[in-house]
């Protein structure tokens, strides 16, 4: 492994809160039950944890990467024998990618929304309408003021 | 009813800007159970756990823990009605719970808005709080008109049952909670082969959504069933407006109405169709209402 490799996979282990991926041992049975493998041809929670081990994840980090097509159901969580937890070493190499700004559109959009909006949608003439047709209560005004404090702090 | 259990609502930003039906069916229905909602002022987005958590996992964490402060201040649980936020915010309060060092840093961010995480209230799913707290037999004493002839297939989706360690609510391979839930409405659940598929909607590359739910709905389709019945607001626009959109692509046509799990309570307790709002579905819901009207008559 490259020096270079150890200081991501070091960074990596921070994010995740611990190192326990380096206990996989390449079994498969987080592809065996992995809904986005089972129907992409390049998905497979094996390979990017191996990639991450090797300290080659660099690979990974970039918007049109494969890490971007985990369908977040936590199957791989429940499978793997060594509790090393695929998805969260997942999304951890997601963060990273989102540091260096190699993000899919549709995350911008989304962290865009919430940030300016509170909510990771926005109310529409329909939707006002629907709900006093439905009698129910008015939403409460977004707490922005709380939002934008703490992201002040982070 | 005079209420027996006070917990403040998580509708979400799905349901209460998109699917406000679904809003209306919990606050209906649950009314009968002895169940008092208590709405709070202060809720912001859960935040969603895919895209806002994969950007970056600290501030996520920090603006769950602000959702669940704002309860901890009134003293009560929340119950959620949507898979997403209840993944978020469970998945949160876990992660606090478990890891002093990690509750310890957010406080210190909490501490600019005057909060503090401290651990005091529980986060349920509707679902769960109605097995495990308000209990089966109250669901069906609250019937009025039993669903006795409409056979439902019933959809788990993911983050109503995992990480089990965390939601334990069921074992994630072999959950009954929804077929119970069925059962005291009076209906008939059917488990479909894929009853545990991801919906796909957290795919980046466009193929992948359309091909899960195709295989979903394939599914489905092998069973004589009047409808799909699920709990998850994400799982429900993948397949309502996505049967419509796999007829586009695949040239497959479904006709299989999708219904949350409390339009079907609502209608087993005797309200009106219209006041939950499943005229407003893509897929049309008549046949479920016919089958529906022909036991209420």
């Amino acid at each position: 492994m490259t020096e270079k490799g150890l200081e991501s996979a070091e960074k990596i282990r921070k994010l995740v809160g611990g190192s326990s991926y380096s206990y996989c041992y390449q079994c498969g049975a987080c592809v065996g039950d992995c809904p986005a493998a089972r129907h992409s041809a390049e998905f497979s929670p094996r390979k990017i944890i191996m990639m991450t081990m090797l300290g080659l994840e660099d690979e990974l980090l970039t918007p049109d990467s494969i890490i971007w097509d985990c369908t977040n159901c936590y199957n791989c969580y429940e499978r793997c024998p060594q509790d090393i937890h695929p998805i969260e070493v997942i999304i951890a190499l997601k963060n990273l990618a989102t540091r260096r700004g190699a993000v899919p559109d549709s995350y911008q959009r989304m962290t865009k929304v919430i940030h300016e909006q509170a909510a990771s949608t926005s109310m529409t003439p329909t939707m006002e309408r629907r709900r006093k047709e439905l009698d129910l209560p008015d939403l409460y005004p977004p707490p922005l003021h709380e939002i934008r404090r703490l992201l002040e702090e982070v | 009813m005079s209420a027996e259990l006070r917990v403040t609502p998580f509708f979400g930003c799905m349901i209460s800007m998109k699917l406000p039906q679904f809003e209306a069916a919990v606050r209906r229905t649950v009314d009968k159970l002895g169940v008092e909602l208590v709405d709070l002022e202060g809720f912001a987005c859960c935040p969603d756990p895919l895209y806002y958590k994969t950007r970056d996992k600290m501030t996520w964490l920090i603006l769950a823990a602000r959702n669940l402060c704002v309860a901890e201040d009134a003293g009560l649980d929340i119950v959620t009605c949507c898979s997403g936020c209840t993944a978020t915010l469970s998945e949160a309060r876990a992660m606090l719970t478990e890891d002093e060092a990690l509750c310890a840093e957010v406080n210190g961010k909490l501490k600019a808005i005057g909060r503090e995480f401290k651990g005091t209230i529980q986060v349920k799913h509707i679902a769960t709080l109605i097995r495990e707290e308000i209990g089966l037999e109250k669901v069906r004493d609250s019937v009025t008109h039993p669903l006795t002839d409409l056979k439902v297939a019933i959809h788990y989706g993911c983050h109503l049952l995992k990480p089990s360690h965390i939601m334990q609510v069921d074992d994630p391979d072999h959950p009954t909670i929804l077929e119970e839930l069925i059962r005291a409405v009076g209906a008939t659940p059917l488990n479909h082969e894929e009853k545990l598929l991801c919906c796909g909607k957290a795919c980046n590359d466009p193929d992948l959504p359309p091909k899960m739910l195709l295989e979903v709905m394939r599914s489905v389709n092998k069973l004589d069933v009047h409808c799909m019945a699920l709990i998850c607001p994400t799982c429900f626009d993948s397949f309502d407006f996505g049967q419509i959109k796999l007829k586009r692509m695949f040239d497959e046509e479904f006709h299989i109405p999708v219904v949350y799990y409390f339009q079907l309570l609502a209608l087993a307790q005797g309200i009106a169709p219209a006041e939950v709002g499943l005229h407003w579905h893509k897929i049309k819901t008549d046949n479920i209402l016919e089958v529906v009207g022909a036991e209420n008559a």
